[in-house]
């Protein structure tokens, strides 16, 4: 099936609710990309909060995106995916 | 400084200024290990939950006490990190709810 999920924790490491963020998704058992914006150099920064805006155009942290990704996408997939019948 | 000082400090100081640290001293200690990471490398304290530029005039504004404390208190009784809030919220008189971000979105990003 090619249709799976994937999370990413955009979050600050100074930041406790974004631990808190990262203790209930360690708890949950989910896997999980992590990256602290503020440990990155100044460029990787500038990057990554570009597309943070994408997500949330506030650019708080934490943000958590939760995808889909679809590698056939079939109709039958995508209306899957979307719900719809 | 010892988080555990800052702590002493910054009690007597949300005093001074009618408002107190959050109850919850755990999460506050997490928060001043933060303000002086963010010290040892920004040579400031800015705000542990915003990205700082690194730059300080580029930060002011999120140097704790951040310029939005006072009206955060002020509308929901915290300030955006929960480490200053008001008597009433630690007394759970008001409903804790999560502050918006009021700094202005253009200077988001670092």
């Amino acid at each position: 099936m090619g249709r799976m999920k994937k999370a990413r924790l955009y979050g600050l490491s100074t930041c406790p609710t974004c631990k808190r963020v990262k203790n209930l998704l360690d708890e949950l058992n989910i896997k999980y990309e992590l990256i602290e914006v503020d440990l990155l150099d100044s460029g990787e920064q500038w990057l990554t909060s570009k597309e943070v805006r994408r997500y949330n155009p506030a650019v708080t942290y934490p943000t958590l995106v939760i995808e889909e990704v679809i590698t056939e996408p079939d109709e039958e997939a995508i209306k899957e995916a979307l719900g719809i019948k | 400084m010892t988080t555990d000082r800052l702590y002493e400090i910054l009690l007597k100081y949300a005093e001074s200024q009618g408002i107190q640290l959050n109850m919850d001293k755990e999460y506050v200690i997490e928060i001043l290990e933060g303000l002086l990471k963010n010290e040892s490398r920004y040579g400031y304290r800015s705000c542990p939950c915003r990205l700082a530029a690194g730059v300080k005039e580029k930060d002011k504004d999120i140097i704790c006490p951040c310029v939005y404390r006072d009206p955060d208190i002020k509308e929901y009784g915290s300030c955006y990190c929960r480490l200053y809030v008001s008597k009433e919220w630690n007394e759970e008189k008001i409903k804790h709810v999560k502050v918006p971000e009021r700094r202005p979105t253009d200077k988001q990003g670092g």
